[in-house]
């Protein structure tokens, strides 16, 4: 008796630990996800005109289902401990009902941090990337020169990626007074080239050549990371505590 | 300096040496420079659709301090039918015409002063041709250094003249190609498949969700029936059950008496 007590106890307590933590990632997550979608590397501009913003709807899902964690945790430390078959019922197919979700979130968070190549943001700066921003594209033409701006990069791999492809920018700029926009020169505080010779010519020094790529990738990545995977540990996490839960479920006496 | 003439006035034994001498005395100093695209710093833009980067010829022309120093662009299958005499800023040399009718134009004058030798250290002393966009249209200007219309191959050389007489030449460059520029619906997006990450937590989560399903199913099932949870039924906190109590000895004891 005072053993099958104890194995009571230990489960009750190791239920109730089990979802303290699901509502403290529950928290996390939400965080987590509220930063990442308030992005201060402004980024946004460019996932959405790849059309491929889809890690910004996981990030969505990542907020309210880490709000609904929380609740449910709660709910289910109630119902552990007044041992209530109703009480858990609900919170077990609550819970389920998040698990999808959050599933949901996690696999298109991973999916399309895979479909951001180089090829893609080339292509899309190649033909969307106008000096002066017209209308159109504006948002990409101003994100692009931002990013050059502030990394001292130009291109996705390089200066060249102007001289590979043709571009929106090539049917308005000639290639001998432009061979790649002038936000890629070094600028003094004015916004001017140190040396506009020295640029076009692409002398060492004078102007940016490494590529924006790496700039780029490294946010969106983090990104991708901390909703695909810190959902997934939460998923295994809470697996474990629902299987806990249906196991001391069934045995609460009817 | 030009080549001296040769005088013998009315030496007949010297006139085959005359007839000789006359062909080199209009002869052209054979400089041996080849110009080459710059390689010294290495330059981003060394070639690009439409210009393109040469070495500048320092202490090439030495000899010649009172020569205009003009490059010559050609087609490379100009090259063999380009005439030296040909002079710079007429029709048949005008850049404007090229590269139909005109298939070498010459640009770029300079004389000994602009190219000092010998070069100082550190300095970049590079020819760009193609880098004047503002005359390629103006006929006014058929020595303009414009754009170069299409990818080549192109060849250029280096040209003193004096006055209008051509004194030096270096040799012809070898071909020079400029860059092709390719569209970019040309690049493919359809990126590198899935990850082998993506894969796990696709896989893992499936098995996991449909596991708890499962459970879910079984709980369900089973509710109300006290089989599976015969043997560890928790008692709520606030009641008390007792399990079992011994009726044994209220039976025996009769048993026993008889």
């Amino acid at each position: 008796m005072a053993k099958s007590d104890d194995c009571v106890h230990i489960l009750q307590g190791l239920l109730v630990f089990g979802n303290v933590i699901i509502g403290m990632c529950g928290i996390a997550l939400t965080a987590e996800c509220i930063y990442f979608v308030s992005s201060p590397h402004g980024l946004y501009p460019l996932l959405k005109a790849t059309e491929n913003s889809d890690i910004y709807a996981a990030a969505w899902i990542g907020i309210f289902v880490g709000l609904a964690l929380f609740a449910l945790s709660i709910l289910g430390i109630i119902g552990v401990i007044k041992a209530s078959r109703s009480l858990l019922l609900v919170y077990i197919i609550l819970m389920l009902i998040t698990f999808a979700f959050e599933m949901a979130s996690c696999i298109t968070a991973a999916t399309h941090q895979d479909s951001l190549t180089p090829e893609l943001f080339l292509k899309q700066m190649l033909e969307r990337y106008q000096e002066p921003a017209n209308n159109s594209d504006n948002e990409v033409t101003k994100t692009w020169n931002e990013l050059m701006l502030q990394n001292h990069c130009c291109g996705v791999l390089g200066p060249s990626d102007w001289q590979e492809y043709t571009s929106a920018f090539r049917l308005t700029h000639s290639d001998a007074d432009y061979p790649w926009p002038r936000t890629c020169c070094v600028l003094d505080a004015r916004g001017l080239p140190v040396n506009l010779d020295g640029c076009k010519l692409g002398v060492p020094g004078y102007y940016n050549s490494n590529g924006c790529y790496d700039a780029i990738s490294g946010p969106v990545n983090t990104h991708a990371w901390g909703v695909a995977w810190f959902g997934f540990a939460i998923l295994c996490w809470t697996f474990c505590v629902l299987l806990g839960t249906m196991f001391y479920w069934s045995g609460i006496e009817y | 300096h030009p080549h001296s003439r040769p005088r013998h006035p009315g030496a007949r034994t010297m006139l085959p040496l005359l007839l000789l001498l006359l062909p080199a005395a209009h002869g052209i100093a054979q400089l041996r420079y080849r110009p080459a695209l710059s390689r010294e710093p290495p330059l981003e833009g060394l070639t690009t659709a439409s210009t393109f980067v040469l070495d500048q010829p320092r202490c090439v022309f030495k000899d010649y301090g009172n020569a205009d120093i003009w490059l010559v662009v050609a087609l490379e299958q100009a090259v063999s039918t380009f005439n030296n005499t040909a002079g710079p800023g007429t029709p048949e040399t005008a850049f404007q015409g090229f590269p139909d009718p005109v298939r070498a134009y010459m640009t770029l004058n300079a004389t000994l002063a602009n190219y000092p030798c010998p070069k100082p250290d550190g300095d970049i002393t590079v020819l760009r041709v193609g880098s004047e966009t503002s005359c390629a249209q103006d006929v006014m200007r058929p020595t303009c250094n414009g754009p170069l219309p299409g990818p080549g191959p192109y060849r250029v050389k280096f040209l003193a003249l004096e006055g209008s007489v051509p004194v030096a030449e270096t040799a012809w460059s070898v071909p020079i190609m400029l860059r092709t520029a390719k569209s970019p619906s040309s690049i493919s997006t359809t990126g590198s498949g899935h990850s082998a990450g993506m894969i796990a937590i696709t896989t893992i989560l499936s098995i996991l969700f449909a596991i708890l399903l499962a459970g879910l199913v079984a709980m369900l099932v089973f509710w109300g029936s006290d089989s599976c949870g015969g043997s560890s039924t928790f008692s709520k906190p606030e009641s008390v059950t007792v399990r079992r109590y011994n009726t044994h000895h209220v039976y025996d004891q009769p048993a026993a008496r008889l």
